[in-house]
C-alpha cells in the first residue's frame, strides 16, 4: 500500500478487536502497534521495558500522585504522553499503522487519513472467546471482562474529551458478536478500499 | 460547637478536594473558604467583626506591615498579606532570571567548572540545589536544574536519576534553613514575627549539618550508579555556558536584582524592612527593568498559587477562630505531658509525616496557632516549637515522590525523558535521607535548646 493508512482500534475486551486489527496490518502489510509501540519506544529511547508495561493503559492514581504547576508525579501519565507523543511522530512522518488502544482516535483526531473504529461484543459472546483464550471458567472470565473493560474505559476517559466507546467519537461502531472476527474486518477493509478509491478521485 | 463542627468539616471537604485534584486546588481553598466566611462566621457565630479579623484588610494599611521598625511585629491572625505580597515578588523576580538565562547558564557553569565528571556534578548540583533554594522556590531551582541534568547526562552517558533525586533532596533542604526558602518558613516567620537571621541561625544551622551528612549519605548511595566511561566523549562539543544568556544586560540585570534580594533578605531585621516591602520592592523593580516585557512577566506570575494560599489562610481562621486549634493544642500537651522534649518529638514526627503525604503549607498554617497555643500553655518558648515545625514540614516532604512540589517536578522533568521514578526507586534513596535528617534535626534540637 502505497498511501498512508492509519486505523485506529478501540475495543471490548474479549470483542475480538485486537485480532482484527492484526489481520487488517496482515492484509496491508502495514505496522500493528499494540504493546509492541512500548517495545519500539523502549528500544530508541532506552528505556526498560518492563517498566513501560507496568504503567501502560493505566488511569493515574490519585491518591499515590500529584500535580504541580502542570507537572505530574505519575508515571502512568508520562508513560501515556511518550506513546502519544510518539503516535503523532509515526503519522507526521508518513507511515502507515493499525494501533489498538491507546487513545489513538483522539491523539489523532483530525488526521485526513484517520479511520477509527471502536469494537464491542455482547457479554456472552466475548465471556466466551475469554474463556477460550485464556482458559477460564465463566465467573472468572466475566470478572476480568469487567476489570479490563473498566481499565480501559478509565484511561481513555482520563485523557480524552470524548468518553470511551461513545459512537459520535469514531467513525464505525461495529458489534462482533454479530458479524464475527471476520465480519468485522470485511467491514473495515471496505469502508478503507472507498476511502483510498474516493481520495484517487480528488 | 456547630460552628467547631462546620468549620472542621468545611476544612476536611477542602483537604479532600486538594488531594483528589478533583478541581483545582486555588477553587478548592477559596470556596472553602467563602463557605468559612459565611456559614461559620456569618450564619453559625454571627460574627461580622471575625469576617473581617480573618480578611485582616486592615494589616496593610498599617506601618509595621510595611516598615517592622528594629522590633519585629507579631501579625494578627486571618489572612497572611505578608507571605502573598512576598511570594508574588519572588515571584517576578524569578520570571526575569529564568528569562535572561541565569539558571541555565550557571548549571552549565558548574558542569564545566567540575569539568564534566559525573561524581563531581553530583556532589556541586547537590550544593547549588541547597543555596538556590535558601532564596528562591524550589520549583524553579528543580525546573533548571533537572532540565540541565537529563542533558549533561544524555551527553555524558550517565542516569541522571541519582542526581535529580539528590537535588531535589536538597533543595527541600535548603528550602528549610531560611525564612524566604519554603512557603511554611515564610507563613511561620511573617505569622509570629521571626526574621531571616533567626531562621538561618537556627533552622539554618541544622540544615548546613544535616547537608554534610546528605552529601555523604548520597555520594555512598550513587558512586557507583554513576560510574561513566568519559573515553569518546568529546567535552568541547558540549553547549557552552555563555550560550544560555539570551541577553547580556538582562543577565547582569538579574544578577544585581537577585543579589540586592538576598541582600535584602539577610539584612531585613537591620533596616526593619518587613518581607512585604522587600516582595514588593523586588517586583517593582524587575518590572521597572524589563520594559516592554514587563506585562510578560506578570502574566506569568502564578496567581493560583496566590488565590489558593488567601482560601488557606480564610480556612485556617475559621479553624482558628472556632476554637478547633486550641483543642488540638491540649491534646498534644495532655499526650506529652510535662515532657518538653515528648512534645518537640512529637510536633516534629507528626509534621514530618504529614508532609511525606499532603501539601505542607496548609499543615504548616494550620499548626502555627497551635503551637502558639501550646507556648503559652506549657511556657516552652514558641521560638523551639517555630524551629521544630519547620524543619519537620520542610524536609518530610522529601519522603515521599508526592510529600513537596520540587520532588513532582523533579519527577516529571526526568519521567519526560524516559527516565521513569516510582514510588520505589524514589523512597529506597529519599525516604532513609528523611528520616536520617528528622533525626539529626531531632538531636540538634534537644542539644542547643534543652
Amino acid at each position: 500500500m502505497e498511501k498512508q493508512i492509519i486505523i485506529a482500534l478501540g475495543r471490548e475486551f474479549g470483542s475480538g478487536g485486537h485480532e482484527a486489527g492484526e489481520i487488517l496490518a496482515e492484509r496491508y502489510g502495514i505496522a500493528f502497534l499494540d504493546h509492541v509501540l512500548l517495545q519500539k519506544i523502549a528500544e530508541e529511547k532506552h528505556i526498560d521495558l518492563k517498566l513501560l508495561e507496568r504503567y501502560d493503559e493505566k488511569p493515574k492514581n490519585k491518591l499515590f500522585s500529584r500535580t504541580v504547576a502542570g507537572y505530574s508525579s505519575a508515571l502512568e501519565e508520562h508513560v501515556a504522553n511518550i506513546q502519544f507523543d510518539y503516535i503523532h511522530q509515526l503519522a507526521d512522518a508518513g507511515k502507515s499503522f493499525v494501533i489498538v488502544g491507546r487513545c489513538a482516535e483522539y491523539i489523532l483526531r483530525g488526521n485526513p487519513v484517520l479511520l477509527s473504529v471502536f469494537v464491542l461484543g455482547n457479554k456472552e459472546t466475548k465471556c466466551a472467546r475469554i474463556m477460550k483464550k485464556y482458559d477460564l471458567t465463566e465467573e472468572e472470565a466475566y470478572k476480568m471482562m469487567k476489570r479490563k473493560d473498566a481499565t480501559r474505559k478509565n484511561y481513555h476517559n482520563y485523557y480524552c474529551d470524548g468518553k470511551w466507546g461513545d459512537s459520535r467519537n469514531y467513525d464505525l461502531c461495529i458489534n462482533s458478536s454479530n458479524l464475527g472476527v471476520e465480519g468485522v474486518v470485511e467491514i473495515i477493509d471496505d469502508l478503507i478500499r472507498r476511502r483510498l478509491e474516493r481520495v484517487d478521485n480528488q | 460547637m456547630i460552628a467547631q463542627m462546620m468549620a472542621v468539616t468545611i476544612f476536611v471537604i477542602m483537604f479532600a478536594l486538594i488531594v483528589s485534584e478533583k478541581i483545582e486546588r486555588q477553587w478548592a481553598s477559596l470556596g472553602c473558604g467563602a463557605l468559612m466566611l459565611v456559614v461559620v462566621f456569618g450564619i453559625c457565630m454571627q460574627s461580622w467583626s471575625a469576617v473581617w479579623e480573618t480578611l485582616n484588610f486592615r494589616e496593610m494599611v498599617t506601618i509595621p506591615f510595611w516598615y517592622a521598625g528594629s522590633a519585629a511585629e507579631e501579625i494578627s491572625t486571618g489572612v497572611n498579606w505578608a507571605t502573598i505580597l512576598f511570594i508574588a515578588g519572588m515571584m517576578v523576580m524569578v520570571e526575569g532570571m529564568g528569562k535572561s538565562g541565569f539558571f541555565r547558564w550557571l548549571c552549565l557553569r558548574i558542569a564545566k567548572a567540575v569539568k564534566y565528571k559525573a561524581i563531581p556534578i553530583l556532589i556541586s548540583f547537590m550544593l547549588i540545589s541547597f543555596v538556590l533554594a535558601m532564596f528562591i522556590d524550589s520549583i524553579t531551582v528543580i525546573l533548571f536544574l533537572a532540565a540541565v541534568t537529563v542533558e549533561l547526562a544524555g551527553l555524558l552517558q550517565f542516569s541522571p536519576i541519582p542526581v535529580i533525586l539528590a537535588e531535589v533532596f536538597c533543595a527541600n533542604l535548603g528550602g528549610s534553613a531560611t525564612m524566604c526558602g519554603d512557603p511554611p518558613n515564610i507563613i511561620i516567620g511573617t505569622s509570629l514575627g521571626y526574621s531571616f537571621g533567626d531562621f538561618i541561625t537556627n533552622t539554618g544551622v541544622l540544615a548546613v549539618i544535616s547537608l554534610v551528612v546528605v552529601v555523604c549519605y548520597f555520594y555512598l548511595c550513587f558512586r557507583k550508579k554513576l560510574a561513566q566511561n568519559l573515553g569518546q566523549i568529546d567535552v568541547h562539543s558540549f553547549p557552552e555556558p555563555d550560550s544560555a544568556i539570551q541577553n547580556k544586560k538582562d543577565f547582569c540585570v538579574s544578577c544585581m536584582i537577585f543579589g540586592t534580594a538576598v541582600l535584602l533578605l539577610i539584612t531585613h531585621a537591620m533596616t526593619g524592612l518587613t518581607v512585604a516591602t522587600i516582595g514588593t520592592g523586588i517586583a517593582l523593580i524587575t518590572l521597572f527593568t524589563s520594559g516592554k516585557d514587563a506585562f510578560l512577566l506578570l502574566k506569568k506570575i502564578d496567581y493560583k498559587t496566590l488565590l489558593f494560599f488567601i482560601g488557606l489562610f480564610i480556612v485556617v481562621g475559621g479553624l482558628e477562630k472556632t476554637g478547633i486549634l486550641e483543642l488540638i493544642a491540649s491534646v498534644i500537651e495532655q499526650i506529652s505531658g510535662d515532657d518538653p522534649k515528648l512534645m518537640i518529638a512529637i510536633i516534629l514526627w507528626i509534621s514530618a509525616f504529614a508532609s511525606a503525604f499532603v501539601d505542607n503549607i496548609p499543615f504548616a498554617a494550620t499548626m502555627i496557632p497551635v503551637i502558639k497555643s501550646l507556648s503559652a500553655a506549657t511556657g516552652l518558648d514558641l521560638s523551639v516549637l517555630a524551629w521544630t515545625l519547620a524543619v519537620g514540614t520542610d524536609i518530610g516532604g522529601s519522603a515521599t515522590p508526592i510529600g513537596a512540589s520540587a520532588n513532582v517536578v523533579g519527577i516529571s522533568i526526568a519521567s519526560q525523558n524516559g527516565h521513569m521514578i516510582g514510588w520505589g526507586k524514589y523512597c529506597k534513596y529519599l525516604a532513609p535521607a528523611t528520616i536520617l535528617v528528622i533525626c539529626i534535626s531531632m538531636l540538634g534540637i534537644y542539644i542547643r535548646y534543652f
